[in-house]
């Protein structure tokens, strides 16, 4: 695979070559913009793709003799993937899967009618979409004639859209929802250098995955691992009709360790531990991943064992992990703009705005400029969102107040505008989403007074015992087939915290019943010592590095029974070699 | 513990080579000529297999349950290259290799089982790396699941049967003798970076040659991409059937297309396809190739439309839109897939009370010789000398004499067939279903080109009108990509937006009249990897009509302007 990104360069180095040949013209202007001749290659696909939106702008509606069939689009962009990944798979102590991509998408944009009423209206958001694959090398005849087939083939789609809108407006009552389709902004001008080549020792990086994921032959019962390392550098090329020009590099290293067990009843369990940072090598070191895997394989075995849950209505601590996760799937996927929006949407929050919706002491921001919260990598980071615009701090709620939504270029009622949260994964049209959502207090204990407040807590409600979340799994982190879906928390890790002084208790098996919301409006206090959740999160615009942060909080209520389990057994016979296995496992313990 | 019964098997396995060459000595010899003769043994993946289906059929048993009476391991190990290149410049060029295990587990026994007609078993990801101990990992968990799938299905196949009155007279599962058959490991060889400079310079042709640049602003898309892979497939079963083999194949395909001036879409996408990288055509062949595409894009854009009043009578199918016909028509009926339960028909296809009928024209036989590796000295895809089931290949005589004389078939019996005659063959990662190799179709009485067109042009003559002979079909829907509207006087002309009507397993036994001794042979690089070889064919009752779908809008705008070279 190194032959083969060695091979893409040689390639790319010819097509420079022909291009400069074919218009010297070009060239030029392109070093002239830039007084770096590396950053020529760049150049051209700017350039490209600023000629092409320009030529289609003045060109497309121009023909037809009828301007209403046939209008001029009132917005056009071409926002440019280029990016380099690469991912490792290991199971089992053996590489299972290996794969290098170097992608150069093209998410066309086109835009017919007005702001106010355009092709994306409703439920027709993707009329204004076409993706297209890019020439990887920078050949502008080539780059420019794929821009040309993606763009007619959108314009097609946009008018097909444009005219669904038209009529459907005409035979439907009067939308409750009289917001615009489309923002309006102030153009940017930010080319920021290309991210810097992909570099990952595969050979060593495999021998890592190789050894972590061959610790779980030690948990003979269980029997599902895998391992998986995946890194990326990307470059996004905004270019838009208003006049915005953008490039911005993002660059991501991500590892992977899920494992699961199965109960002698069938109740499947599993854990996941992401790790990630801006480049492998900032990772965490091999002895960390060991002692976290060898950690999940106990805690594996121990939940197989651990006694079943009792419906319980009662306080709870959720550690700061949990919350993390809690808050990013309960408060902050519905504090998304679009979800404000239209027929189908639940409008949690919609005339909440101004209103108190969590404890004074809580503010909650949402800041992808930050890269990183005392030391830890954020994934959630970025400079400029896939609308062009500039990424900004957001305070979402100000001392349990609801002050704002994340915000794309699709409006809302209360809110006109974007304020940098438009995120899309190639293919998909930008929506309000999260970036680094971070979860302050200002009433703070310590760990230990957190957990003395909880047995007060339970003791007050009359409880044998409250409950400890260590850990809380969503859509968030897994990458398996296994993955729940999204907007739902799934406890994973639960302790009984008993009032009595006897040892916490680990329990499987538990879900929490109703609306996960409720337990926001009951949170008492937390601790001083907030926790960095880092993933991949999955919704309608695709799949997007996020990140969440927030401290451990104790709730006075919240209400679980017992999860519907699985019904098939454990594997029938014990792994291959576990005897053996198993007397090395005890060894090295 | 392990070793003992480990070395049990390798002296099983090896009496079983014994056996094996004995029986299918001649099949074997091409192979193991090649290199030093490899052994089961020396192979640590297929050990490793086997080591697990010992311990699995040994012990795997849920308590008052029944054992597995078959378990089958395969592990395809699937390594492939892409490359594509649009308007002169690479797109995308990826390499993957992938191994995945597929694990079966038969409960009950070969008359009646636990299996369905779609196929059973279980996937699991196998380890990259030859390490036994993961790869055995892997089988572990997916027998665990298969059996209990099996255990499950046995139970509802049981229940389900007790609505019928009579019970199933075929067997679930033809018995076969067991086959030891190592052959040498394939690789993917092919010289990279060569095919990409081949794929970017011919997708980039429609803007710089100077024999077709004038009309480059007509052609909407110009795409060239290169596919190759080498799969390797290693099976064992408990009775006793050890394999290795596997095939390569690569495929050098061009696609041009866009639009004529009233909005019909029009495209030409063909390429070359091998076993070998060295026998796809040549870097000029393949330049030409591309040239001739976009020259015939652009003629068909200029052609006239074809008449819009119906034409019922002859038209010529030259041998590549023959072998299309057939394997759209005739190749799926002939390979026999048991129905789903509740059905006293013998297969699903179209033939399925054809057995000793006839189905083609009584000069026509049909052969199915996977056997036959070679035809004018081409290596051909289809070919394979024992089948994804451990079935030694056969050749089957079809059709003889227009009459249907055999099906090819799987270990999965239909009625009058209950045995596999070696035509049991599995896409990556799938059930083995029956299927063709290497089809041939004959004639008796061939004719040459000359007499086959003078046929066509007699037939214009005494009809008293214009006929048709069509080079090549595009599409799945049998659609004439290049149709020659023939003149009585033998001159021809390209017409365009016409389909054919009344073309089905009817005319393929009554309307052909003639075929050739021009044998074309069809390489596809499909999930199974097949062969067809036909002539010519006059048919002499084909309907040919105007095509009613409706235009496409034309472009909304102009391409961008080429630069001057």
């Amino acid at each position: 695979m190194k032959r083969q990104s060695v091979a893409v360069a040689g390639a790319g180095l010819a097509g420079l070559v022909m291009v400069a040949m074919a218009s010297p013209g070009r060239m030029v202007s392109a070093a002239a913009a830039s007084p770096n001749p590396a950053a020529a290659p760049t150049a051209i696909l700017i350039d490209a793709m600023e000629t092409e939106l320009h030529r289609a702008m003045s060109s497309l509606g121009n023909t037809a003799t009828d301007a209403t069939q046939q209008p001029k689009p009132y917005f056009l962009s071409y926002a440019v993937s280029d990016s380099d990944s690469i991912s490792l798979t290991a199971q089992f102590g053996a590489i299972t899967g290996s794969h290098e991509s170097r992608r150069r998408s093209a998410d066309v944009q086109v835009r017919l009618g007005t702001p106010a009423e355009d092709n994306t209206h409703g439920d027709h958001r993707n009329s204004a979409l076409t993706t297209v694959q890019l020439p990887l090398t920078n050949d502008h005849e080539a780059l420019a004639r794929s821009l040309w087939f993606a763009t007619n083939r959108g314009y097609g789609k946009a008018l097909d859209g444009y005219l669904k809108v038209k009529t459907e407006q005409q035979v439907r009552a009067k939308e409750e929802d009289s917001s615009a389709d489309f923002s309006s902004e102030k153009p940017t001008d930010a080319i920021q250098a290309e991210a810097p080549a992909l570099s990952v020792d595969r050979t060593a990086w495999e021998t890592r995955l190789r050894e972590l994921s061959g610790l779980f032959k030690q948990y003979p019962d269980v029997f599902y691992n895998n391992v998986i390392l995946e890194a990326s550098t990307e470059t996004d090329y905004f270019v838009s009709s208003d006049g915005t020009k953008v490039a911005t590099p993002n660059h991501v290293a991500r590892l992977v360790i899920v494992a699961r067990t199965r109960a002698a009843d069938g109740m499947d369990m599993f854990r996941a531990e992401t790790f990630e940072a801006d480049e492998v090598a900032h990772l965490p070191d091999q002895k960390t991943l060991t002692d976290k895997t060898l950690a999940m394989g106990k805690n594996l075995e121990a939940l197989r064992e651990a006694p079943i849950t009792e419906p319980f209505n009662g306080p709870a601590i959720l550690s700061g992990r949990a919350s993390a996760v809690f808050f990013h799937e309960v408060l902050g996927h519905r504090l998304e703009g679009q979800r404000q929006r239209g027929d189908e949407e639940g409008q949690t929050f919609t005339k909440l705005l101004g209103k108190q919706i969590l404890p004074p002491f809580i503010s909650v921001v949402d800041d992808p400029t930050l890269t990183n919260f005392e030391g830890v990598p954020l994934s959630g980071h970025y400079s400029y969102d896939d609308e062009g615009q500039q990424a900004r701090r957001v305070e979402l709620i100000k001392d349990g107040v609801l002050d704002t939504f994340l915000m794309s270029r699709l409006p809302i009622a209360s809110f006109s505008n974007s304020n940098g949260h438009g995120r899309a994964e190639v293919g998909h049209m930008p929506t309000g989403r999260q970036g680094n959502l971070i979860v302050s207090s200002s009433k703070t204990v310590s760990d230990v007074e957190l957990r003395e407040m909880l047995k007060a807590e339970a003791k007050k409600q009359g409880k044998a015992y409250g409950l400890y979340f260590e850990d809380i799994s969503s859509g968030f982190a897994v990458t398996t087939r296994r993955s729940p879906q999204a907007f739902q928390v799934i406890p994973l890790v639960v302790y009984r915290v008993y009032v009595d002084g006897r040892p916490d208790e680990l329990v499987r098996g538990v879900s929490i019943v109703g609306t996960p919301q409720a337990a926001l409006n009951r949170i008492l206090a937390t601790d001083n010592k907030p926790d960095v959740f880092n993933g991949i999160c999955g919704a309608e615009s695709g799949s997007i590095p996020v990140s969440a942060v927030a401290p451990a909080m104790l709730v006075s209520e919240i209400e679980t029974q017992r999860q519907a389990q699985g019904t098939t057994r454990p594997p029938i016979l014990p792994p291959p070699g576990a005897d053996a296995a198993a007397n090395n496992g005890k060894g090295g313990q | 513990m392990n070793l003992i019964p480990r070395k049990l098997q390798i002296g099983t396995a090896f009496s079983a080579t014994l056996c094996a060459t004995f029986l299918f000595g001649t099949l074997s010899v091409t192979n193991y000529a090649a290199a030093e003769k490899p052994s089961a043994n020396d192979d640590p993946m297929l050990h490793a297999m086997q080591t697990e289906l010992d311990r699995e059929k040994a012990l795997l048993q849920l308590p008052g349950l029944q054992r597995p009476f078959f378990i089958e391991y395969r592990l395809d190990d699937l390594d492939t290259y892409e490359a594509v290149a649009n308007y002169g410049a690479l797109t995308r060029e990826e390499a993957s290799r992938q191994r995945v295990v597929r694990v079966t587990v038969r409960i009950g026994d070969y008359a009646f089982d636990s299996s369905s007609s779609r196929g059973d078993g279980t996937l699991e990801l196998a380890p990259t790396d030859d390490n036994p101990e993961a790869l055995r990992y892997a089988l572990w968990i997916a027998t665990d699941a298969a059996y209990k799938n099996a255990l499950r299905a046995y139970s509802a196949k049981q229940a389900a049967l007790k609505q019928f009155q009579s019970t199933q007279t075929q067997h679930d599962f033809a018995e076969a003798k067991p086959v030891v058959h190592i052959a040498p490991v394939v690789t993917l060889d092919l010289d990279r970076s060569e095919w990409r400079r081949r794929l970017v310079e011919a997708s980039g042709l429609y803007a710089t040659d100077p024999e077709v640049r004038s009309f480059a602003e007509h052609v909407q898309y110009s795409t060239a991409n290169l596919r190759g892979l080498a799969l390797n497939r290693y099976l064992v079963n408990t009775e006793g059937t050890v394999l290795r083999q596997g095939y390569a194949g690569y495929e050098g395909a061009i696609s041009v297309g866009g639009q004529a001036a009233d909005g019909m879409r029009l495209a030409r996408d063909n390429g070359t396809v091998a076993v070998n990288a060295k026998d796809l055509e040549s870097a000029s062949a393949f330049r030409k190739r591309t040239i001739e595409d976009l020259k015939s894009f652009e003629e068909l854009r200029n052609a006239p439309v074809v008449s819009a009043e119906d034409y019922h009578g002859p038209v010529l199918f030259s041998g590549d839109a023959a072998v299309d016909v057939m394997n759209h028509l005739f190749t799926p009926n002939i390979e026999a897939d048991r129905p789903e339960m509740g059905t006293t028909a013998r297969t699903t296809g179209a033939y399925s009370s054809s057995y000793k009928a006839r189905v083609l024209p009584e000069m026509l036989s049909v052969t199915d010789d996977p056997l036959e590796a070679k035809f004018n000295g081409k290596p051909l895809l289809g070919a394979y000398t024992v089948d994804d089931q451990g079935v030694p290949a056969e050749s089957v005589d079809v059709v003889v004499n227009g009459k249907l004389e055999n099906f090819l078939i799987g270990r999965e019996p239909v009625k009058d067939f209950t045995t596999s005659n070696g035509h049991g063959r599995a896409a990556p990662g799938q059930a083995a279903h029956s299927r063709a190799g290497v089809l041939i179709f004959k004639a008796s009485q061939p004719l040459s080109k000359a007499e086959m067109n003078k046929r066509l042009l007699d037939m214009a003559k005494q009809q008293g009108r214009d006929v048709y002979a069509v080079e090549t079909l595009g599409g799945a829907e049998l659609l004439p990509r290049l149709l020659y509207r023939v003149h009585a006087d033998g001159s021809r002309e390209l017409v365009r937006g016409a389909v054919f009507d009344e073309l089905d397993n009817r005319s393929l036994r009554s309307d052909i009249v003639a075929a050739g001794n021009d044998a074309y042979v069809s390489n596809s690089l499909g999930a199974v990897p097949q062969t067809t070889i036909a002539p010519s064919m006059l048919f002499d009752d084909i309907g040919v009509k105007r095509a009613t779908v409706e235009q496409e809008k034309l472009p909304y705008y102009a391409p961008p302007a080429l630069t001057e070279k």
